[in-house]
């Protein structure tokens, strides 16, 4: 019975949560409604697990939908690389999940918090669609699906600043324009070659050569993804979503959805398009690797200066995505390696961080710095943990960090490029600053003495700190992730051959 | 995996780390007994594991090895243990958490760095070392204390960026984390040096022992003297011994601070100037790199935490009583602390070297090994550094401060902790310059010498007592500087005067830094974080929040970009 | 040593090194000890590294010289380095 459960499990990890979402929706008692959230979130992390296991142990999973084989039907493929990204979108959303309870209640107004569960778990289904599909349009509709679920989880920020709204709207444009472009990319390659199985792409791609409606292709959804992964300065919509949405949204979002478009850029430069075309180097070389060091700094500074500490994260955000944009822009293993172990690594430090923020503006109602001052008497634990996530953003030894920047040096430094290495280490230190920033008032500064607060509830500290432990755990046996890491880089590059 | 962690859940310095975490937890009239056990308890366990490496895991493609038992990490480990175990006695009457906490944490972090098996896992010691003892320094409380506290800080961490720099492209090249001998002939190896240069105070890069360590309380001032640069040469003996440049390196350290000690007020700045003096001493023997000479690094090491200490401890108490540590204010004070006086000046004759003492046959070991390699000049400026040291440490601490003008201050004999600690001290001092034997039997290496040789004590003799004689030559005639309150220029103008814009810059984004900063007026750095501000605040065009308009213009232009990229 | 100021406080019991001609007993006790050490030079077997080594009660001479050396060049960094205290706070 669970054996032929467990063949449908590619299938169950997106259709789970996609059924449960409008189950919450008519449940009309928001705790039915989270615990509903709460089995499916957990019941897809463990689906995930299993994959990625079934992955490792037997390489390459192919699951027909309906029984209709590729090219003609849907294929859901699991690799290295994605049952990875399965793994971290699911384990951010489970323990992202058990922490929301409290957290909704505080932020969303009644009659909208079982629609935020539902949301939440549609979101979760468009991500791991995504993520596990092996079809382009499939991509299209799934990311559809996510975002479309995120404009309005960024909505429901409202209930508590209105300029959720505005910020909800500026992202549903740009997550638009840059949906449409991707369908005009996927479109023309579909004119190219007339199919839309990945697999099948890579493989006419390969043998029809350049064309000029390849290029085109290339150039709509390399720019497309940009815009859904935040590249600088393409990231506008980024800090304003960040900052104004429900703190658990923000937690969920910031550790898996850019993530998730960082696989598909990869999915599509390396696995689809193959390295094989001149243009392609091209535009890592000249287009990716400038605005990924512009990425590195210019938000990191912004960051410095900024005054609520979840915009400082946002902006924190965009530097990291300009680390992970680097990795990719070498095109070599150690570069992609690097890309995807930070891809996974700053999942669990931002997933850290924000939720850390979504206790504190529990406790506070404000996320403001300034509003934080003694707050490390007041939140211990909550504030410790803050500076766990915080250390490994940094890039502090024993975190996952230190892994990533490790890596990125590494490949900095096999591709002759030393400078880049100095950089990657300057840009750090300004991840030192930012992060010093906040320890600073929380830990230096007198608690006001009127302050209420007191220690998050153990329903939020316990993912919180799951999470730091994952941190620190991941940080000491980077062979775990590192080795899933060159393992997915070396399948990506391998496929192009 | 397992069997490699296991011996790692009893490593010996996480018995200071974690236990010194957990003093917090502990009632204050059960703590002292505690944390007196935990270095106890430590250096027990610590003798029970036999030459060896200990604590292997693999990081990547590398081997770390946490722990490395060895003649010269021994030495080192058994001092730092006591030393550890004295400053907590000295420190009885101290109620500070904070305090508690570090002067047992930082210990264990210099400890983990002595056992270090390989780089990386030195360079975690390394950073955490420098980490948990900003505490001490900020354990001061005063304003004063916290500036300098940012200062060592960024130092500090500064060296430890250094390290793992040259740690990274070590790696790179040589695809090795070995912390062992290193050649000083790549850039990699380089940083590692300038790393372990910036702690263990090369001329120049020495000041921030100065700046900062006198900013601390009366008992965080003597740990902090202790573990740092021992660290720091510890890793230089482990890694450049034989290294020729660190000769000449160590020679100009004994020498300089030798001027500045002769007209610094602040009694315990004195002392930081010869800590510099001393570590100058074990660098020399360390650039020779002879087993005489590494012998001679490590013993005078060992004998030098435990004097140097004694005279920190001694000047603490004063300092503790008499509100004070200005010798322009001071003198006098054997009248009210006769014990501590007495204790001091057994500190101020160990470290002078005389015979019976126990600075007398470990620097004997390295004025030999000298005079073994036949190299006058660093011989003649050894004999004369000698000279310093006795004015500064031998003469210039107990006299000023406790005989000299009667400045008319009547206080209390220091409490009881401090008394035992600086008798333990005091009784080390003379039980290794007596009996120097068992000390001997930890060195590194074995080896055949005699300190008392008619010739050594006498010529020491001659070299002391004619120095003392010039001394008191020179107080009769009233040519010998009086004591005045005074700030004294050193390398630190650089960066506190000539420099603040480019110190600012490091540190601006830390708060405290900016602040500090903007506070002193310096108009062009404000221009610069202003106009940083301007791009890149929260009202500036880089962080505004942009209309939807703005955002497909962007997306325009980089679609453009990438298609032109393509098609050409 | 030297100091004939004395602040002894009242109702106080003035010490053995009170009297300035107890420190007067010290200097020349010092005076004679330098002349016994200086003569030692005379009684035994050197077996010296360096040739000034040669030169009678040399430590004794070396060390003499460069504590007034120090001594000096430390007035002379007076005159160099010194600044009032509240120099850096400025």
């Amino acid at each position: 019975m669970l054996a032929q459960i467990s063949l449908h499990f590619p299938a169950l990890q997106v259709v789970l949560p996609l059924i449960a979402s409008p189950i919450c929706m008519v449940l009309r008692r928001e705790r039915a409604a989270w615990g509903v959230a709460l089995v499916v979130s957990w019941a897809s992390f463990l689906i995930a697990a299993h994959l990625l296991i079934q992955v490792l142990d037997e390489g390459v999973i192919s699951y027909h939908m309906g029984g209709w084989p590729p090219p003609w039907g849907i294929e859901y493929r699991i690799d290295a690389l994605n049952a990875f990204v399965l793994l971290l979108v699911s384990g951010i959303g489970a323990l992202v999940i058990t922490y929301a309870h409290k957290s909704v209640i505080a932020e969303i107004s009644p009659d909208n918090r079982c629609r935020f569960y539902a949301l939440f778990l549609l979101s979760l289904a468009g991500l791991l669609g995504v993520t596990i599909t092996g079809d382009a349009f499939n991509v299209f509709v799934f990311l559809e699906i996510a975002s479309l679920s995120t404009y309005v989880m960024v909505a429901l920020g409202a209930g508590h600043d209105k300029r959720a709204l505005s910020s909800s709207i500026s992202y549903l444009i740009a997550g638009t324009i840059g949906a449409t472009f991707f369908i005009i990319g996927v479109g023309l390659l579909y004119m190219a070659t007339g199919t839309l199985n990945m697999m099948d792409l890579a493989a006419r791609i390969a043998d029809l050569g350049d064309s000029r409606t390849l290029r085109a292709a290339f150039a709509f959804i390399v720019v497309g993804i940009g815009l859904k992964l935040a590249i600088f300065p393409l990231h506008l919509w980024l800090p304003n979503a960040y900052t104004y949405a429900p703190s658990v949204v923000t937690s969920f979002v910031a550790a898996t959805s850019t993530k998730v478009a960082v696989y598909v850029l990869m999915r599509f430069v390396f696995t689809v398009f193959g390295t094989r075309f001149e243009f392609q180097g091209l535009t890592l070389t000249y287009l990716f690797l400038p605005l990924a060091l512009l990425g590195m700094f210019v938000p990191s500074i912004v960051a410095v200066f900024q005054e609520n500490a979840k915009r400082m994260l946002a902006y924190s955000s965009i530097a990291q995505i300009g680390y992970m944009l680097l990795g990719i822009s070498f095109a070599t293993v150690a570069g992609l390696s690097a890309a995807t172990i930070h891809l996974f690594n700053h999942g669990l430090m931002k997933g850290t961080l924000f939720m850390v923020l979504g206790a504190v503006a529990y406790r506070l109602r404000s996320t403001d710095i300034a509003s934080m001052a003694g707050l490390a008497s007041l939140m211990p634990w909550t504030m410790a943990a803050f500076v766990g996530g915080g250390l490994s953003l940094i890039g502090v030894p024993l975190t996952v960090g230190f892994i990533s920047k490790w890596f990125l040096i590494q490949a900095a430094l096999e591709s002759g490029q030393w400078w880049i290495a100095a950089l990657v280490v300057i840009s750090s230190l300004i991840a030192a600053v930012y992060v010093w920033r906040v320890v600073e008032v929380a830990y230096l500064q007198p608690a006001p003495a009127d302050s209420q607060a007191t220690e998050a509830p153990l329903s939020m500290l316990i993912p919180i700190w799951v999470l730091v432990l994952a941190n620190f755990y991941f940080g000491i046996h980077a062979s775990l992730t590192t080795n899933m890491a060159t393992r997915a880089a070396e399948m990506l590059l391998g496929a192009g051959t | 995996m397992i069997a490699n962690v296991l011996p790692l859940s009893l490593f010996p310095a996480l018995i200071l780390i974690v236990g010194g975490m957990l003093i917090p937890l502990v009632p204050q009239s059960f703590r002292k007994v505690y944390m007196l056990a935990l270095p106890v308890v430590g250096l027990l366990h610590f003798l029970s594991y036999p030459f060896g490496s200990y604590g292997e895991i693999s990081l990547f493609d590398f081997t770390l090895s946490i722990m490395r038992v060895d003649g010269l990490s021994r030495i080192f480990s058994a001092i730092f243990f006591i030393a550890t175990a004295l400053n907590i006695i000295y420190a009885w009457h101290v109620r500070d958490t904070l305090q508690q906490v570090t002067s047992v944490v930082y210990p264990g972090t210099a400890l983990g760095g002595v056992l270090a098996g390989d780089l990386i896992t030195l360079f975690v010691f390394w950073e955490l070392a420098a980490i948990s003892s900003v505490f001490l320094i900020w354990a001061g409380r005063t304003e004063r204390a916290i500036k300098a506290s940012v200062r060592y800080l960024i130092i500090q961490v500064g060296s430890g960026v250094l390290l793992l720099g040259g740690l990274i492209l070590y790696a790179h090249d040589t695809g090795s984390i070995a912390f062992d001998l290193m050649e000083l002939s790549s850039f990699p190896v380089l940083l590692i040096f300038l790393a372990f240069g910036v702690k263990s105070a090369f001329p120049l890069l020495h000041n921030w022992v100065q700046d900062s360590y006198p900013e601390s309380t009366v008992s965080g001032t003597i740990v902090l003297s202790i573990f740092t640069t021992k660290l720091a040469v510890y890793s230089l003996a482990r890694g450049f011994a034989g290294t020729e440049q660190l000769i000449w390196i160590g020679a100009i350290m004994t020498l300089f601070p030798i001027f500045f000690a002769v007209i610094e007020d602040n009694l315990r700045r004195v002392l930081t100037y010869s800590i510099n003096n001393q570590v100058g001493f074990m660098v020399v023997a360390i650039g020779i790199g002879t087993p005489l000479a590494i012998n001679g690094a490590a013993g005078y090491a060992f004998c030098n935490i435990i004097f140097e200490g004694l005279l920190f401890m001694s000047m603490g108490a004063v300092l503790f009583r008499t509100g004070t540590i200005q010798a322009s204010e001071l003198g006098g004070i054997y009248k009210s602390m006769p014990i501590t006086a007495f204790f001091c000046i057994i500190g101020a004759l160990s470290i002078a070297a005389f015979p019976l003492f126990a600075g007398f046959v470990t620097k004997g070991l390295i004025i030999d090994a000298v005079s073994g390699e036949h190299m006058i000049w660093i011989w003649a400026i050894l004999l004369f550094a000698s000279a310093g040291v006795l004015e500064h440490a031998g003469i210039k601490i107990p006299y000023f401060a406790f005989f000299a003008h009667d400045s008319g201050k009547r206080c209390e004999e220091a409490p009881p902790g401090m008394l035992i600690a600086m008798g333990i001290s005091a009784v080390l001092c003379i039980g290794i310059g007596v009996y120097p034997a068992p000390l001997f039997a930890l060195l590194p290496f074995p080896m055949d010498y005699q300190p008392y040789t008619t010739a050594h004590v006498i010529t020491q003799l001659q070299l002391l007592l004619f120095a003392i004689l010039a001394f008191v030559v020179l107080i009769r005639v009233g040519v010998y500087p009086p004591e005045i309150r005074s700030t004294n220029l050193d390398t630190d103008w650089f960066y506190r005067k000539l420099t603040p814009a480019g110190l600012s810059v490091i540190g601006r984004g830390l708060n405290v830094a900016r602040q500090w900063i903007s506070a002193s007026s310096q108009k062009r750095l404000d221009q610069f974080i202003g106009r940083l501000y301007r791009l890149h605040g929260p009202e500036s065009t880089l962080a505004r929040s942009w209309p939807a308009g703005h955002m497909a213009l962007w997306i325009a232009i980089l679609l453009g970009v990438t298609l032109i990229l393509n098609y050409f | 040593m030297t100091d004939e100021t004395k602040q002894t406080q009242a109702g106080e019991k003035a010490t053995w090194l009170d009297n300035p001609k107890h420190i007067d007993y010290l200097v020349w006790a010092l005076v004679a000890l330098c002349v016994l050490v200086a003569g030692a030079d005379f009684f035994y077997v050197k077996h010296p590294h360096f040739d000034v080594e040669h030169i009678r009660n040399f430590y004794g001479f070396y060390g003499f010289a460069c504590f007034v050396f120090i001594v000096f060049a430390g007035k002379l960094l007076r005159k160099l380095v010194m600044r009032d205290e509240g120099y850096y706070d400025r």
